[in-house]
């Protein structure tokens, strides 16, 4: 057991490696060079082009040889010298420290809320197959997960803040963070992302479920005399969720994170999606690549902490 | 052994209603259960007498499933009709039912000592640590090594006797009047075959216990059985001490039965085997359901369901040619 | 008319046909992916044809902008400034407009239209690198085995840990939005599901009972890839691509929705940009788009999902 969990360990090192370089090649194969960009921004306010980019280059080490850069690019990334954004006028790391929590606060609520609606649901909707409320929750399903998630926002926007006027259109940054009233401005934000993934955990949830419900442990279950809410409250349930917590967990890359994104921007939300956007039509390079990174690096942390988690939640793999 | 009987099982239909079709599993199952007994339900794959012990307990899926007719008297109850509490009351504290594959039938993600004490628990107002020593005693007594080791293991960590008799202390552990064995030893190899055998000889005079024992192979009947049934196509056929089956077989197809147990001695190379398949649930023949196979069939066999008499009074059989000669018809 | 050769040179002719009669049967069943079916055929319709009929998208009047669609009508508030005058005038939809003008007066069905085409473009093109990727790197680790096919699974996990939409955003923003762009990035950041899945199934059928059964019977590696991997492959390898377009369409629709779009073309998603702005005084720019790709993405699942269901050797009946 604890062997395996060294093994995990040393293999995501070597993906997060891996992510850095391609990042960098990524970086390097660009055809106008992060200098560039900033020299773009620079032409417009009339200095003198050519001076600075000799300086730029000579700081940054960009006149040495790839490999040199690459190494110097390790290092600071290791190091936490993640770049200054020259946009905002701060380091990227400070940038960061102080947008993270918007987008940590969207994600964690809209995950919960996908978590616990969609399982609910899926649950029921397997519990009762083939009835009307299985039927719905098939239809629901199928309409959350083909849903644009930014659209989704825009409309709820335009229904519920400008036609009926419940909520404002924007966000507003004076509350803190964790108080009800702010809570209260994330719950539209909140219901347009997590819609896509609620409607996929309701979907493998039932079909979860769907699988285990036949099971001969159920039958010897309720032989034993068990209420209904015992067997599938706690035998069913228990082996259906096996499978959910590593889905759950994979989905929060690949879905959770850009509509995260998509969001921030259309609801106005100051977190790290709205900082990259800004960066992006700003030219700033550093930033754009640095939220990237956190993206990648957390999705990673992610499926190494599922991994270890599952073990310890299957006993057939626990004790092998 | 006593003649008290215990349970009474009258005419039980159970029908499964599916979009292909109606599955007329059990179609008129009569049998009695004497205290103390071994009762044998034998039969081919497929006829039913694994959904009869399911039918008693009403464990099979209801949707699809319905006690279409019939009586399963009880304790002064019938268990057919009665309300699901009452009958988890009776669940695996009465009547219990073990299983044929011990390994899908335990749940994977929860140890032997926390599923036995469960169904203690279910049934008794005791804590959790007097179940599991419970549960610990009842682990000892099928001989499973390390008791206390095995409270915490894993069905998937236990080899296929231990965990058969794992779930045969699960059974045991409410200290039911009536045990019923689903192919108890079907999926495991001889050695392990002879133990379980064993220890469900010694409940039966140990305990006084009843058992209805499901099996497909006369040689177990043999080994085990008080009385034996034979169940076709939903029925029981014939019904008398084991005794008397195996030396005078009245059905056709209890003859047949025991004409295909493989004999050493016998002179002949090929195997004898009944001509035809059984009978699809989905599409029963009409009349006595063995009669498209049948060596004596008669007419009347086509178009009339047979009634049961009886030969001897302590044997009974379900078959037109014993209607016809006499025999007296069972009430 | 029969062959009576002894082998199995007539089979794949005959077998295939009949098999593909088994599937429609089996496919048609399933009203909801009939639906989407459907549906996309009227769009591809639409793409292709469309754009002969409608006028440009492209062309800004500004006499007619901000016109509702057909049937509909919204008030339209003036504030004279020197006389202090609020007028407020009703506008009604104009049938030569009949979904609406956008805030420079461009026609709303031609910029749908147009935008269809474009969809259905990237879904297929992008869907298309990405499969084609993803099943010829899957089959190459399954049939290399050893270093490269571990090689091959490190990066391949690699690449599918960066969060999809950021890594596209990035990429696009290094190299610069142009429909070209979007399509190959798409296409060459999506192929990782593609290739575990093929890589997976590939090696899984080299075990497989029937391909021992047919070493047995004499067959060679090649006869065996082409008689057996092939056929089981392509089931898996069409519902995979039709389950993946709805995921392009849409990633391409959000690059175009935050600006990232071919600033030359008009894409739903870039619709959706001008209109997020005037969800007041201009609902219908931001909630046509929106339902067309809503029903587009719907479409393919109906139809991705029916597809797999027929396909699959062990569901229902």
């Amino acid at each position: 057991m604890r062997s395996y969990i060294i093994k995990r360990l040393i293999y995501s090192v070597i993906i997060a490696w891996g992510i850095m370089t391609i990042t960098f090649i990524l970086l390097r194969l660009g055809p106008t060079s992060p200098v560039d960009r900033y020299i773009l921004n620079i032409a417009a306010r009339g200095q003198d082009v050519e001076s600075v980019r000799q300086a730029i280059e000579a700081r940054y080490g960009l006149d040495k040889p790839l490999i040199e850069q690459y190494f110097t690019y390790m290092g600071n990334l290791l190091q936490g010298n993640w770049g200054w954004s020259f946009s905002t006028s701060q380091s990227v790391a400070d940038l960061i420290a102080s947008h993270w929590i918007y987008s940590f606060q969207l994600i964690l609520l809209a995950t919960i809320f996908a978590i616990i609606l969609g399982v609910g649901l899926g649950m029921l909707a397997a519990v009762k197959q083939n009835t009307r409320i299985d039927y719905a929750a098939s239809i629901f399903s199928f309409i959350g997960i083909s849903i644009p998630g930014f659209w989704l926002g825009l409309m709820l926007i335009m229904v519920f803040g400008v036609y009926l006027g419940w909520f404002k259109t924007y966000y507003d940054t004076a509350y803190p963070v964790w108080s009800l009233e702010n809570i209260r401005q994330l719950i539209l934000p909140v219901l347009a992302l997590s819609i896509g993934a609620l409607a996929g955990y309701l979907r493998y949830t039932r079909s979860s479920m769907l699988d285990n419900l036949h099971k001969d442990f159920v039958t010897t279950a309720r032989a034993k005399g068990l209420t209904e809410k015992a067997v599938i409250g706690k035998h069913v349930l228990r082996n259906a969720v096996l499978p959910l917590v590593t889905i759950i967990m994979f989905d929060l890359g690949s879905v959770v994170f850009g509509g995260a994104y998509l969001t921030e921007i259309v609801f106005g939300i100051p977190g790290l999606g709205q900082v990259s956007f800004n960066a992006i039509f700003a030219n700033d390079y550093a930033v754009v690549v640095a939220v990237t990174l956190i993206g990648t690096f957390l999705v990673l942390f992610i499926n190494l902490a599922t991994d270890v988690i599952y073990t310890y939640l299957d006993p057939r793999i626990r004790y092998d | 052994m006593t003649t008290e009987t215990v349970l009474e099982v009258k005419n039980l239909k159970t029908w499964f209603f599916t979009p292909r079709g109606t599955v007329k599993a059990v179609n008129g199952v009569d049998f009695v259960l004497r205290r103390g007994e071994c009762l044998c339900l034998v039969g081919e794959s497929g006829c039913g007498k694994s959904v009869t012990a399911l039918s008693i307990l009403r464990l099979f899926d209801s949707p699809p499933g319905k006690i279409v007719e019939g009586r399963v008297t009880y304790g002064g109850a019938d268990l057919a009709t009665c309300p699901i509490p009452y009958l988890r009351k009776i669940r695996g504290k009465d009547i219990a039912i073990i299983f044929q594959n011990a390994q899908s039938s335990l749940n994977p993600v929860f140890t032997i000592g926390d599923q036995i004490a469960e169904q203690i628990m279910v049934h008794e107002r005791i804590s959790r640590m007097e179940a599991m020593s419970r549960a610990r005693m009842l682990i000892e007594e099928m001989n499973i090594p390390q008791p206390e080791r095995a409270l915490k293991m894993y069905p998937h960590q236990m080899s296929g006797g231990m965990k058969q008799r794992a779930m045969i202390a699960m059974g045991l552990s409410c200290n039911p009047a009536i045990l019923i064995a689903d192919e108890p030893t079907t999926s495991v190899d001889v050695t392990i075959r002879a133990q379980i055998i064993h220890i469900l000889q010694e409940l039966k005079t140990g305990r006084d216990m009843s058992i209805i024992f499901i099996t497909h192979d006369l040689s177990l009947v043999k080994e085990i059985g008080d009385r034996a049934a034979v169940v076709y196509g939903g029925r029981v056929v014939e019904v008398a001490p084991v005794d008397d089956i195996l030396k005078s077989p009245a059905h056709p197809y209890t003859v047949g039965l025991i004409a295909c147990l493989p004999d050493i001695s016998a002179k002949s190379r090929r195997l004898p085997s009944i001509p035809g398949n059984t009978p699809n649930p989905l599409d029963m023949p009409s009349g006595c359901p063995f009669h498209p196979r049948c060596p004596s069939v008669m007419d009347i066999c086509r178009s009339v369901a047979p009634a049961t008499v009886s030969i001897t009074d302590v044997h009974a059989v379900s078959c037109h040619l014993f209607v016809n000669a006499g025999g007296r018809k069972r009430q | 008319m029969t062959d009576v050769r002894p082998g199995r040179h007539d089979i794949p002719v005959t077998m295939n046909r009949r098999l593909l009669d088994y599937y429609w049967e089996r496919l048609s069943k399933n009203q909801l992916s009939l639906f989407g079916l459907g549906f996309i055929v009227f769009l591809a319709l639409v793409g292709i044809f469309g754009p002969i009929f409608a006028p440009d998208p492209q062309k800004t009047d500004f006499e007619i902008k901000n016109f509702p669609p057909l049937g509909c009508s919204i008030d339209e508030s003036v504030y004279d400034i020197k006389t202090g005058d609020l007028t407020t005038t009703v506008i009604q939809g104009r049938p030569d407009h009949p979904l609406g003008t956008d805030s420079k007066g461009r026609d709303m069905l031609a910029m749908l239209i147009s935008g269809a085409r474009i969809s259905l473009l990237v879904g297929l093109l992008a869907t298309g690198i990405a499969i084609f990727l993803g099943t010829f790197i899957g089959v190459l680790s399954a049939y290399s085995g050893g270093w490269v096919d571990n090689a091959i699974m490190r990066f391949t996990d690699i690449m599918m840990t960066f969060p999809f939409f950021l890594l596209l955003v990035m990429i696009v923003f290094i190299f610069g939005p142009s429909l070209a762009i979007i399509v190959l990035v798409i296409g060459l950041t999506g192929w990782t599901g593609a290739a575990r899945l093929i890589r997976s199934e590939t090696l899984s059928i080299r075990t497989r009972d029937f391909v021992t059964a047919s070493r047995a019977l004499g067959a060679s590696d090649g006869r065996i890839m082409f008689n057996h991997l092939i056929p089981n492959v392509s089931s898996l390898i069409i519902v995979m691509a039709t389950l993946s377009i709805p995921g392009v369409i849409m990633a391409e629709a959000a690059l175009s929705f935050i600006g990232l779009g071919d600033p030359m073309s008009t894409s739903w998603g870039t619709i959706l940009n001008t209109g997020q702005h005037s969800l007041d005084t201009a609902w219908w720019v931001a909630v046509e788009p929106g339902i067309m790709l809503f029903l587009t993405v719907l479409s393919f699942n109906f139809f991705g999902d029916g597809l797999r269901d027929a396909f699959d050797p062990r569901a229902g009946i």
